[in-house]
Protein backbone atom coordinates (compact mmCIF):
# COMPACT_ATOMS: atom_id res chain seq x y z
CA UNK A 1 0.00 0.00 0.00
CA UNK A 2 1.27 3.45 -0.86
CA UNK A 3 0.11 6.54 0.96
CA UNK A 4 -1.00 9.03 -1.67
CA UNK A 5 -0.79 12.09 0.53
CA UNK A 6 -2.31 14.53 -1.95
CA UNK A 7 -5.30 12.34 -2.80
CA UNK A 8 -5.59 11.26 0.84
CA UNK A 9 -5.88 7.60 -0.15
CA UNK A 10 -3.90 4.47 0.54
CA UNK A 11 -3.88 2.19 -2.50
CA UNK A 12 -1.74 -0.70 -3.72
CA UNK A 13 0.78 0.35 -6.34
CA UNK A 14 0.43 -2.84 -8.34
CA UNK A 15 -3.31 -2.25 -8.86
CA UNK A 16 -2.63 1.18 -10.32
CA UNK A 17 0.11 -0.26 -12.52
CA UNK A 18 -2.31 -3.01 -13.58
CA UNK A 19 -4.95 -0.48 -14.59
CA UNK A 20 -2.27 1.40 -16.52
CA UNK A 21 -1.17 -1.84 -18.19
CA UNK A 22 -4.65 -2.93 -19.31
CA UNK A 23 -5.70 0.51 -20.48
CA UNK A 24 -2.32 0.82 -22.19
CA UNK A 25 -2.98 -2.35 -24.18
CA UNK A 26 -6.49 -1.26 -25.22
CA UNK A 27 -5.44 2.36 -25.83
CA UNK A 28 -2.40 1.43 -27.89
CA UNK A 29 -4.52 -0.90 -30.01
CA UNK A 30 -7.66 1.13 -30.69
CA UNK A 31 -6.27 4.62 -30.08
CA UNK A 32 -8.41 5.62 -27.15
CA UNK A 33 -7.38 7.18 -23.85
CA UNK A 34 -9.60 4.82 -21.87
CA UNK A 35 -11.00 7.53 -19.61
CA UNK A 36 -14.36 5.79 -19.39
CA UNK A 37 -12.61 2.78 -17.82
CA UNK A 38 -9.98 4.43 -15.60
CA UNK A 39 -12.10 6.93 -13.66
CA UNK A 40 -14.50 4.27 -12.30
CA UNK A 41 -11.56 1.99 -11.44
CA UNK A 42 -9.89 4.77 -9.42
CA UNK A 43 -13.14 5.55 -7.61
CA UNK A 44 -13.41 1.86 -6.71
CA UNK A 45 -9.87 2.08 -5.25
CA UNK A 46 -11.09 4.92 -3.02
CA UNK A 47 -9.93 8.00 -4.89
CA UNK A 48 -12.40 10.93 -4.68
CA UNK A 49 -14.25 11.57 -7.97
CA UNK A 50 -12.52 14.86 -8.79
CA UNK A 51 -9.10 13.26 -8.14
CA UNK A 52 -10.02 10.21 -10.24
CA UNK A 53 -10.88 12.45 -13.21
CA UNK A 54 -7.70 14.52 -12.80
CA UNK A 55 -5.40 11.53 -12.40
CA UNK A 56 -7.10 9.83 -15.34
CA UNK A 57 -6.67 12.80 -17.67
CA UNK A 58 -3.02 13.35 -16.68
CA UNK A 59 -2.16 9.67 -17.10
CA UNK A 60 -3.88 9.66 -20.51
CA UNK A 61 -1.52 12.45 -21.62
CA UNK A 62 1.61 10.49 -20.60
CA UNK A 63 0.32 7.14 -21.82
CA UNK A 64 -0.76 8.71 -25.12
CA UNK A 65 2.79 9.93 -25.65
CA UNK A 66 4.26 6.48 -24.94
CA UNK A 67 1.91 4.96 -27.55
CA UNK A 68 2.56 7.82 -29.98
CA UNK A 69 6.30 7.12 -29.93
CA UNK A 70 5.65 3.52 -30.95
CA UNK A 71 3.00 4.35 -33.57
CA UNK A 72 5.44 6.87 -35.07
CA UNK A 73 7.91 4.02 -35.51
CA UNK A 74 5.17 1.90 -37.10
CA UNK A 75 4.33 4.76 -39.50
CA UNK A 76 0.76 5.05 -38.26
CA UNK A 77 0.75 8.81 -37.76
CA UNK A 78 -0.22 11.33 -40.40
CA UNK A 79 1.25 14.54 -39.01
CA UNK A 80 -0.57 16.79 -41.51
CA UNK A 81 -3.88 15.35 -40.42
CA UNK A 82 -2.95 15.48 -36.73
CA UNK A 83 -1.73 19.08 -36.79
CA UNK A 84 -4.70 20.24 -38.89
CA UNK A 85 -7.09 18.78 -36.34
CA UNK A 86 -5.50 20.20 -33.20
CA UNK A 87 -7.00 23.72 -33.37
CA UNK A 88 -10.49 22.34 -33.96
CA UNK A 89 -10.07 19.81 -31.16
CA UNK A 90 -8.94 22.42 -28.62
CA UNK A 91 -11.75 24.81 -29.54
CA UNK A 92 -14.23 21.95 -29.39
CA UNK A 93 -13.03 20.76 -25.96
CA UNK A 94 -13.42 24.27 -24.54
CA UNK A 95 -16.94 24.57 -26.01
CA UNK A 96 -17.81 21.13 -24.63
CA UNK A 97 -16.66 22.07 -21.13
CA UNK A 98 -18.74 25.27 -21.27
CA UNK A 99 -21.76 23.29 -22.43
CA UNK A 100 -21.30 20.96 -19.46
CA UNK A 101 -21.08 23.94 -17.07
CA UNK A 102 -24.32 25.28 -18.60
CA UNK A 103 -26.13 21.99 -17.95
CA UNK A 104 -24.67 21.91 -14.42
CA UNK A 105 -26.27 25.30 -13.76
CA UNK A 106 -29.58 23.85 -14.95
CA UNK A 107 -29.04 20.95 -12.53
CA UNK A 108 -29.47 18.23 -15.16
CA UNK A 109 -25.85 17.53 -16.09
CA UNK A 110 -25.83 13.96 -14.70
CA UNK A 111 -28.79 12.70 -16.71
CA UNK A 112 -27.92 14.66 -19.89
CA UNK A 113 -24.36 13.33 -19.75
CA UNK A 114 -25.42 9.71 -19.37
CA UNK A 115 -28.17 9.94 -22.03
CA UNK A 116 -25.73 11.54 -24.50
CA UNK A 117 -23.09 8.90 -23.73
CA UNK A 118 -25.50 6.01 -24.21
CA UNK A 119 -27.04 7.41 -27.42
CA UNK A 120 -23.70 8.36 -28.97
CA UNK A 121 -21.83 5.20 -28.09
CA UNK A 122 -24.69 2.94 -29.14
CA UNK A 123 -25.01 4.70 -32.52
CA UNK A 124 -21.26 4.44 -33.09
CA UNK A 125 -21.33 0.79 -32.05
CA UNK A 126 -24.13 -0.01 -34.50
CA UNK A 127 -22.52 1.77 -37.43
CA UNK A 128 -19.04 0.36 -36.76
CA UNK A 129 -20.39 -3.15 -36.20
CA UNK A 130 -22.53 -3.19 -39.37
CA UNK A 131 -19.82 -1.70 -41.56
CA UNK A 132 -17.07 -3.92 -40.13
CA UNK A 133 -19.22 -7.04 -40.56
CA UNK A 134 -19.72 -6.09 -44.20
CA UNK A 135 -15.98 -5.56 -44.66
CA UNK A 136 -15.21 -8.82 -42.86
CA UNK A 137 -17.55 -10.82 -45.12
CA UNK A 138 -16.05 -9.20 -48.20
CA UNK A 139 -12.57 -10.12 -47.01
CA UNK A 140 -13.64 -13.71 -46.36
CA UNK A 141 -14.98 -13.91 -49.93
CA UNK A 142 -11.79 -12.40 -51.32
CA UNK A 143 -9.69 -14.86 -49.34
CA UNK A 144 -11.76 -17.81 -50.57
CA UNK A 145 -11.38 -16.55 -54.13
CA UNK A 146 -7.62 -16.48 -53.58
CA UNK A 147 -7.37 -12.72 -54.00
CA UNK A 148 -4.67 -10.80 -52.17
CA UNK A 149 -5.94 -8.97 -49.09
CA UNK A 150 -4.71 -5.49 -48.23
CA UNK A 151 -4.21 -4.26 -44.71
CA UNK A 152 -7.38 -2.20 -44.91
CA UNK A 153 -10.85 -2.62 -46.27
CA UNK A 154 -13.82 -0.50 -45.44
CA UNK A 155 -17.16 -0.40 -47.18
CA UNK A 156 -18.60 2.94 -46.10
CA UNK A 157 -19.33 5.54 -48.78
CA UNK A 158 -19.26 8.43 -46.33
CA UNK A 159 -15.55 9.31 -46.85
CA UNK A 160 -16.12 9.78 -50.60
CA UNK A 161 -18.89 12.29 -49.88
CA UNK A 162 -16.75 14.29 -47.45
CA UNK A 163 -13.65 14.10 -49.66
CA UNK A 164 -15.62 15.57 -52.55
CA UNK A 165 -16.37 18.83 -50.70
CA UNK A 166 -14.44 21.40 -52.78
CA UNK A 167 -13.84 23.95 -50.02
CA UNK A 168 -10.33 25.48 -50.05
CA UNK A 169 -7.77 24.94 -48.64
CA UNK A 170 -7.55 21.32 -49.75
CA UNK A 171 -5.07 19.28 -47.72
CA UNK A 172 -3.03 16.36 -49.02
CA UNK A 173 -2.33 13.90 -46.19
CA UNK A 174 0.52 11.84 -47.63
CA UNK A 175 0.74 9.05 -45.06
CA UNK A 176 -3.03 8.59 -44.90
CA UNK A 177 -3.25 8.95 -48.70
CA UNK A 178 -6.22 11.24 -48.38
CA UNK A 179 -7.01 14.52 -50.12
CA UNK A 180 -9.69 16.43 -48.27
CA UNK A 181 -10.80 19.95 -47.41
CA UNK A 182 -9.06 21.39 -44.34
CA UNK A 183 -12.49 22.45 -43.09
CA UNK A 184 -13.66 18.85 -42.93
CA UNK A 185 -10.67 17.97 -40.74
CA UNK A 186 -11.14 21.03 -38.50
CA UNK A 187 -14.85 20.30 -38.20
CA UNK A 188 -14.19 16.67 -37.27
CA UNK A 189 -11.75 17.90 -34.61
CA UNK A 190 -14.23 20.45 -33.32
CA UNK A 191 -17.28 18.17 -33.16
CA UNK A 192 -15.37 15.34 -31.53
CA UNK A 193 -13.72 17.91 -29.22
CA UNK A 194 -17.13 19.25 -28.11
CA UNK A 195 -18.28 15.73 -27.28
CA UNK A 196 -15.00 14.93 -25.53
CA UNK A 197 -15.13 18.13 -23.46
CA UNK A 198 -18.79 17.62 -22.66
CA UNK A 199 -18.44 13.97 -21.68
CA UNK A 200 -15.13 14.60 -19.87
CA UNK A 201 -13.16 12.02 -21.85
CA UNK A 202 -10.21 12.09 -24.25
CA UNK A 203 -12.57 11.48 -27.16
CA UNK A 204 -10.69 8.68 -28.92
CA UNK A 205 -13.74 6.45 -29.25
CA UNK A 206 -15.46 9.23 -31.22
CA UNK A 207 -12.43 10.50 -33.14
CA UNK A 208 -11.19 7.15 -34.46
CA UNK A 209 -14.51 6.29 -36.19
CA UNK A 210 -14.73 9.91 -37.40
CA UNK A 211 -11.26 9.73 -38.95
CA UNK A 212 -12.16 6.45 -40.66
CA UNK A 213 -15.72 7.18 -41.80
CA UNK A 214 -15.57 10.94 -42.41
CA UNK A 215 -11.98 11.77 -43.38
CA UNK A 216 -11.35 8.37 -44.97
CA UNK A 217 -8.10 7.46 -43.20
CA UNK A 218 -7.25 3.80 -42.73
CA UNK A 219 -7.95 2.40 -39.25
CA UNK A 220 -4.24 2.12 -38.38
CA UNK A 221 -3.63 5.75 -39.36
CA UNK A 222 -6.75 6.80 -37.44
CA UNK A 223 -5.44 5.08 -34.31
CA UNK A 224 -1.94 6.60 -34.52
CA UNK A 225 -3.15 10.07 -35.49
CA UNK A 226 -5.80 10.09 -32.79
CA UNK A 227 -3.16 9.36 -30.17
CA UNK A 228 -1.43 12.64 -31.09
CA UNK A 229 -4.74 14.43 -30.49
CA UNK A 230 -5.10 12.58 -27.20
CA UNK A 231 -1.67 13.79 -26.05
CA UNK A 232 -2.56 17.40 -26.89
CA UNK A 233 -6.07 17.39 -25.44
CA UNK A 234 -4.85 15.28 -22.50
CA UNK A 235 -2.11 17.83 -21.75
CA UNK A 236 -4.66 20.64 -21.83
CA UNK A 237 -7.02 18.68 -19.57
CA UNK A 238 -4.15 17.74 -17.24
CA UNK A 239 -3.16 21.41 -16.98
CA UNK A 240 -6.69 22.45 -16.06
CA UNK A 241 -7.10 19.64 -13.54
CA UNK A 242 -3.66 20.29 -12.02
CA UNK A 243 -4.42 23.97 -11.52
CA UNK A 244 -7.61 22.92 -9.70
CA UNK A 245 -5.48 20.59 -7.54
CA UNK A 246 -7.15 17.43 -8.82
CA UNK A 247 -3.99 15.49 -9.65
CA UNK A 248 -1.86 13.25 -7.47
CA UNK A 249 1.28 12.89 -9.57
CA UNK A 250 2.48 9.75 -7.76
CA UNK A 251 -0.66 7.85 -8.80
CA UNK A 252 -0.11 9.06 -12.36
CA UNK A 253 3.50 7.94 -12.22
CA UNK A 254 2.68 4.33 -11.29
CA UNK A 255 -0.05 4.15 -13.91
CA UNK A 256 2.26 5.44 -16.63
CA UNK A 257 4.86 2.80 -15.78
CA UNK A 258 2.18 0.10 -16.20
CA UNK A 259 0.95 1.82 -19.35
CA UNK A 260 4.45 1.80 -20.83
CA UNK A 261 4.35 -2.00 -21.06
CA UNK A 262 0.69 -2.11 -22.10
CA UNK A 263 1.12 0.53 -24.79
CA UNK A 264 3.92 -1.50 -26.39
CA UNK A 265 1.76 -4.61 -26.54
CA UNK A 266 -1.25 -2.68 -27.88
CA UNK A 267 0.70 -0.64 -30.44
CA UNK A 268 2.80 -3.51 -31.76
CA UNK A 269 -0.33 -5.71 -31.89
CA UNK A 270 -1.75 -3.39 -34.58
CA UNK A 271 0.94 -4.60 -36.96
CA UNK A 272 -0.47 -8.15 -36.66
CA UNK A 273 -4.01 -7.27 -37.70
CA UNK A 274 -5.98 -5.70 -40.52
CA UNK A 275 -8.13 -2.56 -40.13
CA UNK A 276 -11.46 -4.36 -39.52
CA UNK A 277 -9.99 -6.22 -36.50
CA UNK A 278 -9.23 -2.90 -34.82
CA UNK A 279 -12.73 -1.64 -35.67
CA UNK A 280 -14.25 -4.80 -34.17
CA UNK A 281 -12.42 -4.25 -30.87
CA UNK A 282 -13.46 -0.59 -30.95
CA UNK A 283 -17.10 -1.50 -31.49
CA UNK A 284 -17.05 -4.09 -28.68
CA UNK A 285 -15.47 -1.57 -26.33
CA UNK A 286 -18.24 0.85 -27.31
CA UNK A 287 -21.09 -1.56 -26.60
CA UNK A 288 -19.59 -2.58 -23.24
CA UNK A 289 -19.13 1.05 -22.26
CA UNK A 290 -22.72 1.72 -23.43
CA UNK A 291 -24.03 -1.05 -21.20
CA UNK A 292 -22.11 0.37 -18.23
CA UNK A 293 -23.44 3.89 -18.88
CA UNK A 294 -26.99 2.51 -19.40
CA UNK A 295 -26.87 0.74 -16.05
CA UNK A 296 -25.74 3.95 -14.35
CA UNK A 297 -28.50 5.86 -16.16
CA UNK A 298 -31.16 3.45 -14.90
CA UNK A 299 -29.62 3.73 -11.44
CA UNK A 300 -29.87 7.54 -11.52
CA UNK A 301 -33.40 7.50 -12.98
CA UNK A 302 -34.63 5.07 -10.29
CA UNK A 303 -33.63 7.55 -7.59
CA UNK A 304 -30.37 5.70 -6.80
CA UNK A 305 -32.22 3.10 -4.74
CA UNK A 306 -31.31 -0.07 -6.66
CA UNK A 307 -27.75 -0.47 -5.44
CA UNK A 308 -26.90 -3.59 -7.42
CA UNK A 309 -27.20 -1.51 -10.61
CA UNK A 310 -24.32 0.71 -9.48
CA UNK A 311 -22.28 -2.34 -8.48
CA UNK A 312 -23.04 -4.06 -11.79
CA UNK A 313 -21.90 -0.92 -13.67
CA UNK A 314 -18.57 -0.96 -11.83
CA UNK A 315 -18.11 -4.69 -12.41
CA UNK A 316 -18.93 -4.31 -16.09
CA UNK A 317 -16.46 -1.45 -16.49
CA UNK A 318 -13.65 -3.37 -14.83
CA UNK A 319 -14.56 -6.59 -16.67
CA UNK A 320 -14.47 -4.71 -19.95
CA UNK A 321 -10.78 -3.94 -19.56
CA UNK A 322 -9.95 -7.60 -19.01
CA UNK A 323 -12.19 -8.77 -21.88
CA UNK A 324 -10.64 -6.35 -24.37
CA UNK A 325 -7.09 -7.25 -23.35
CA UNK A 326 -7.86 -10.95 -23.80
CA UNK A 327 -9.48 -10.31 -27.18
CA UNK A 328 -6.47 -8.33 -28.42
CA UNK A 329 -4.02 -10.93 -27.09
CA UNK A 330 -5.97 -13.74 -28.74
CA UNK A 331 -5.90 -11.94 -32.11
CA UNK A 332 -2.11 -11.58 -31.87
CA UNK A 333 -1.81 -15.24 -30.83
CA UNK A 334 -3.89 -16.31 -33.84
CA UNK A 335 -1.80 -14.09 -36.11
CA UNK A 336 1.41 -15.72 -34.86
CA UNK A 337 -0.11 -19.19 -35.34
CA UNK A 338 -1.24 -18.31 -38.84
CA UNK A 339 2.22 -17.02 -39.74
CA UNK A 340 3.59 -20.35 -38.54
CA UNK A 341 1.16 -22.18 -40.84
CA UNK A 342 -0.93 -23.50 -37.95
CA UNK A 343 -4.72 -23.79 -37.77
CA UNK A 344 -6.79 -20.72 -36.88
CA UNK A 345 -10.60 -20.34 -36.91
CA UNK A 346 -12.04 -19.34 -40.30
CA UNK A 347 -13.41 -16.02 -39.07
CA UNK A 348 -9.97 -14.97 -37.80
CA UNK A 349 -8.14 -15.60 -41.06
CA UNK A 350 -9.08 -12.38 -42.89
CA UNK A 351 -8.61 -10.25 -39.77
CA UNK A 352 -4.95 -11.02 -39.09
CA UNK A 353 -1.73 -10.75 -41.05
CA UNK B 1 27.01 -2.70 -39.64
CA UNK B 2 24.90 -4.88 -37.35
CA UNK B 3 27.33 -4.15 -34.50
CA UNK B 4 27.01 -0.41 -35.09
CA UNK B 5 23.22 -0.67 -35.10
CA UNK B 6 23.30 -2.68 -31.88
CA UNK B 7 25.65 -0.16 -30.28
CA UNK B 8 23.32 2.69 -31.21
CA UNK B 9 20.35 0.78 -29.81
CA UNK B 10 22.22 0.07 -26.56
CA UNK B 11 23.12 3.76 -26.20
CA UNK B 12 19.54 4.82 -26.92
CA UNK B 13 18.17 2.35 -24.39
CA UNK B 14 20.67 3.25 -21.65
CA UNK B 15 20.33 7.00 -22.18
CA UNK B 16 16.55 7.04 -22.01
CA UNK B 17 16.48 4.53 -19.18
CA UNK B 18 18.79 6.79 -17.17
CA UNK B 19 16.57 9.79 -18.02
CA UNK B 20 13.44 7.89 -16.92
CA UNK B 21 14.99 6.71 -13.66
CA UNK B 22 16.28 10.23 -12.98
CA UNK B 23 12.81 11.70 -13.51
CA UNK B 24 11.23 8.98 -11.43
CA UNK B 25 13.61 9.60 -8.51
CA UNK B 26 13.15 13.37 -8.78
CA UNK B 27 9.34 13.11 -8.69
CA UNK B 28 9.38 10.67 -5.76
CA UNK B 29 11.82 12.91 -3.86
CA UNK B 30 9.71 15.98 -4.53
CA UNK B 31 6.61 14.10 -3.35
CA UNK B 32 8.03 12.53 -0.20
CA UNK B 33 9.93 15.65 0.85
CA UNK B 34 6.64 17.57 0.94
CA UNK B 35 7.62 20.10 -1.75
CA UNK B 36 4.83 18.97 -4.07
CA UNK B 37 2.29 19.06 -1.25
CA UNK B 38 3.28 22.64 -0.42
CA UNK B 39 2.57 23.56 -4.04
CA UNK B 40 -0.81 21.92 -3.86
CA UNK B 41 -1.98 23.48 -0.63
CA UNK B 42 -0.77 26.94 -1.60
CA UNK B 43 -3.31 29.68 -0.81
CA UNK B 44 -6.87 29.92 0.51
CA UNK B 45 -9.50 30.60 -2.14
CA UNK B 46 -12.06 31.78 0.45
CA UNK B 47 -12.32 33.07 4.01
CA UNK B 48 -12.48 30.39 6.69
CA UNK B 49 -10.35 28.08 8.80
CA UNK B 50 -7.43 26.08 7.45
CA UNK B 51 -7.41 22.54 8.80
CA UNK B 52 -5.79 19.16 8.36
CA UNK B 53 -8.84 17.41 6.90
CA UNK B 54 -7.35 13.97 7.54
CA UNK B 55 -7.96 14.48 11.27
CA UNK B 56 -11.72 14.75 10.82
CA UNK B 57 -12.27 11.62 8.69
CA UNK B 58 -13.78 9.59 11.57
CA UNK B 59 -15.76 12.36 13.26
CA UNK B 60 -19.46 11.75 13.90
CA UNK B 61 -22.34 13.66 15.46
CA UNK B 62 -21.81 11.68 18.66
CA UNK B 63 -18.03 11.99 18.57
CA UNK B 64 -17.29 15.30 16.85
CA UNK B 65 -13.77 16.47 16.18
CA UNK B 66 -13.05 19.56 18.28
CA UNK B 67 -10.43 21.92 16.88
CA UNK B 68 -9.03 24.88 18.81
CA UNK B 69 -8.84 28.11 16.87
CA UNK B 70 -5.31 29.49 16.99
CA UNK B 71 -3.28 31.88 14.90
CA UNK B 72 -0.07 30.07 14.00
CA UNK B 73 2.03 29.14 10.96
CA UNK B 74 1.67 25.41 11.27
CA UNK B 75 -0.97 22.88 12.33
CA UNK B 76 0.29 20.83 15.26
CA UNK B 77 -2.38 18.80 17.01
CA UNK B 78 -6.08 19.65 16.97
CA UNK B 79 -5.94 23.19 15.62
CA UNK B 80 -7.83 25.28 13.05
CA UNK B 81 -6.10 28.40 11.76
CA UNK B 82 -8.16 31.40 10.54
CA UNK B 83 -7.30 32.40 6.95
CA UNK B 84 -8.56 35.02 4.53
CA UNK B 85 -8.94 34.56 0.77
CA UNK B 86 -5.50 34.73 -0.85
CA UNK B 87 -3.54 33.95 2.34
CA UNK B 88 -0.70 31.43 2.17
CA UNK B 89 -1.97 28.20 3.70
CA UNK B 90 -0.26 27.23 6.98
CA UNK B 91 1.95 24.15 6.99
CA UNK B 92 0.24 20.73 7.38
CA UNK B 93 -3.15 22.04 6.27
CA UNK B 94 -4.96 20.59 3.27
CA UNK B 95 -8.39 22.19 3.28
CA UNK B 96 -10.35 25.24 4.33
CA UNK B 97 -13.67 25.07 6.16
CA UNK B 98 -15.46 28.09 4.80
CA UNK B 99 -17.31 30.66 6.91
CA UNK B 100 -20.40 29.86 4.83
CA UNK B 101 -20.16 26.19 5.86
CA UNK B 102 -19.90 27.18 9.52
CA UNK B 103 -22.81 29.63 9.15
CA UNK B 104 -25.04 26.91 7.72
CA UNK B 105 -24.21 24.75 10.78
CA UNK B 106 -25.03 21.51 9.01
CA UNK B 107 -21.61 19.89 9.16
CA UNK B 108 -19.51 22.22 11.30
CA UNK B 109 -20.33 24.51 14.21
CA UNK B 110 -18.42 27.33 15.86
CA UNK B 111 -18.50 27.28 19.65
CA UNK B 112 -16.43 30.03 21.27
CA UNK B 113 -12.82 29.42 20.35
CA UNK B 114 -13.45 25.92 19.03
CA UNK B 115 -14.77 24.39 15.83
CA UNK B 116 -16.77 21.17 15.99
CA UNK B 117 -16.78 18.93 12.92
CA UNK B 118 -19.77 16.57 13.05
CA UNK B 119 -20.24 15.49 9.41
CA UNK B 120 -16.79 15.10 7.83
CA UNK B 121 -17.87 13.78 4.43
CA UNK B 122 -20.73 13.86 1.99
CA UNK B 123 -21.60 11.37 -0.72
CA UNK B 124 -21.05 12.94 -4.12
CA UNK B 125 -21.00 11.65 -7.65
CA UNK B 126 -18.61 11.76 -10.60
CA UNK B 127 -19.56 10.30 -13.97
CA UNK B 128 -22.37 8.33 -12.32
CA UNK B 129 -20.11 6.85 -9.60
CA UNK B 130 -20.39 7.72 -5.91
CA UNK B 131 -17.52 8.77 -3.66
CA UNK B 132 -16.91 10.29 -0.23
CA UNK B 133 -16.20 14.01 -0.48
CA UNK B 134 -14.38 15.41 2.58
CA UNK B 135 -13.07 18.86 3.53
CA UNK B 136 -9.78 17.95 1.90
CA UNK B 137 -8.96 20.16 -1.11
CA UNK B 138 -11.89 22.43 -0.31
CA UNK B 139 -11.24 26.18 -0.40
CA UNK B 140 -7.67 25.90 -1.60
CA UNK B 141 -5.81 27.18 -4.61
CA UNK B 142 -2.70 25.46 -5.95
CA UNK B 143 0.46 27.19 -7.05
CA UNK B 144 -0.31 28.25 -10.64
CA UNK B 145 3.02 26.84 -11.82
CA UNK B 146 2.34 23.41 -10.38
CA UNK B 147 -0.03 22.64 -13.27
CA UNK B 148 2.61 23.41 -15.89
CA UNK B 149 5.18 21.46 -13.83
CA UNK B 150 2.87 18.42 -13.66
CA UNK B 151 2.23 18.42 -17.39
CA UNK B 152 5.94 18.92 -18.17
CA UNK B 153 6.89 16.00 -15.89
CA UNK B 154 4.27 13.69 -17.40
CA UNK B 155 5.24 14.58 -20.97
CA UNK B 156 8.97 14.13 -20.24
CA UNK B 157 8.29 10.80 -18.54
CA UNK B 158 5.99 9.62 -21.34
CA UNK B 159 8.58 10.50 -23.97
CA UNK B 160 11.44 8.94 -22.01
CA UNK B 161 9.53 5.71 -21.33
CA UNK B 162 8.38 5.50 -24.94
CA UNK B 163 11.96 5.80 -26.14
CA UNK B 164 13.20 3.30 -23.52
CA UNK B 165 10.77 0.77 -24.96
CA UNK B 166 11.82 1.63 -28.51
CA UNK B 167 15.50 1.29 -27.56
CA UNK B 168 14.79 -2.02 -25.88
CA UNK B 169 13.12 -3.58 -28.92
CA UNK B 170 15.93 -2.21 -31.14
CA UNK B 171 18.45 -3.77 -28.79
CA UNK B 172 16.68 -7.13 -28.97
CA UNK B 173 16.81 -6.87 -32.73
CA UNK B 174 13.02 -7.02 -33.08
CA UNK B 175 12.12 -5.88 -36.56
CA UNK B 176 9.44 -3.27 -36.04
CA UNK B 177 9.09 -1.78 -39.46
CA UNK B 178 6.81 0.85 -40.87
CA UNK B 179 3.46 -0.50 -41.96
CA UNK B 180 2.89 0.00 -45.68
CA UNK B 181 -0.44 1.76 -45.93
CA UNK B 182 -2.15 1.31 -49.25
CA UNK B 183 -5.71 1.35 -50.45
Amino acid sequence: MFDFAIAGVQAPIFLLALVGLTVGIVGGFIGVGGGYMVTPALIVFGFPGYMASGIDMTHICGKGLVSTVRHRQLGNIDWTLALSMIAGTMLGVELGVRLLVYFKHLGISGVVLLVTSVALMFTLFLYTQIETNRAHKKMEEMEKAGEELGRELQTSNLPKIFQSIPLAPIVRCRTARVIVSMWVIVLVGMVTGVLAGFLGVGGGFIRVPALVYVVGASTHIAVGTDLVEIVVSGAYGALRHSIEGNVDLMAVLFMIVGAMFGAQVGSIATSYVRGPAIRYILSYSLILATLGAALRLVYVLTGQNVHWLSLAAVMLTLGEMIFLCLFISSLVWFAVRRRGGKWVPDWVGPLVI
Amino acid sequence: MAELHRGKAAFKFCFWLAASVGLFVYIIHSYTSGQMIQWYYYTASLDGYAVDANLSMNATKDKPLVLNIAKQDEVKGLVAIPVAKGDRLPKNTNGVISLAEIKSGKRVTLEGQTIKVTVPWQIKEAKGFKYKDTFKHKGIRTNPWSGAWNVAMVLCLGLALGLVAEGFTDLLGMKIEKIQHGH
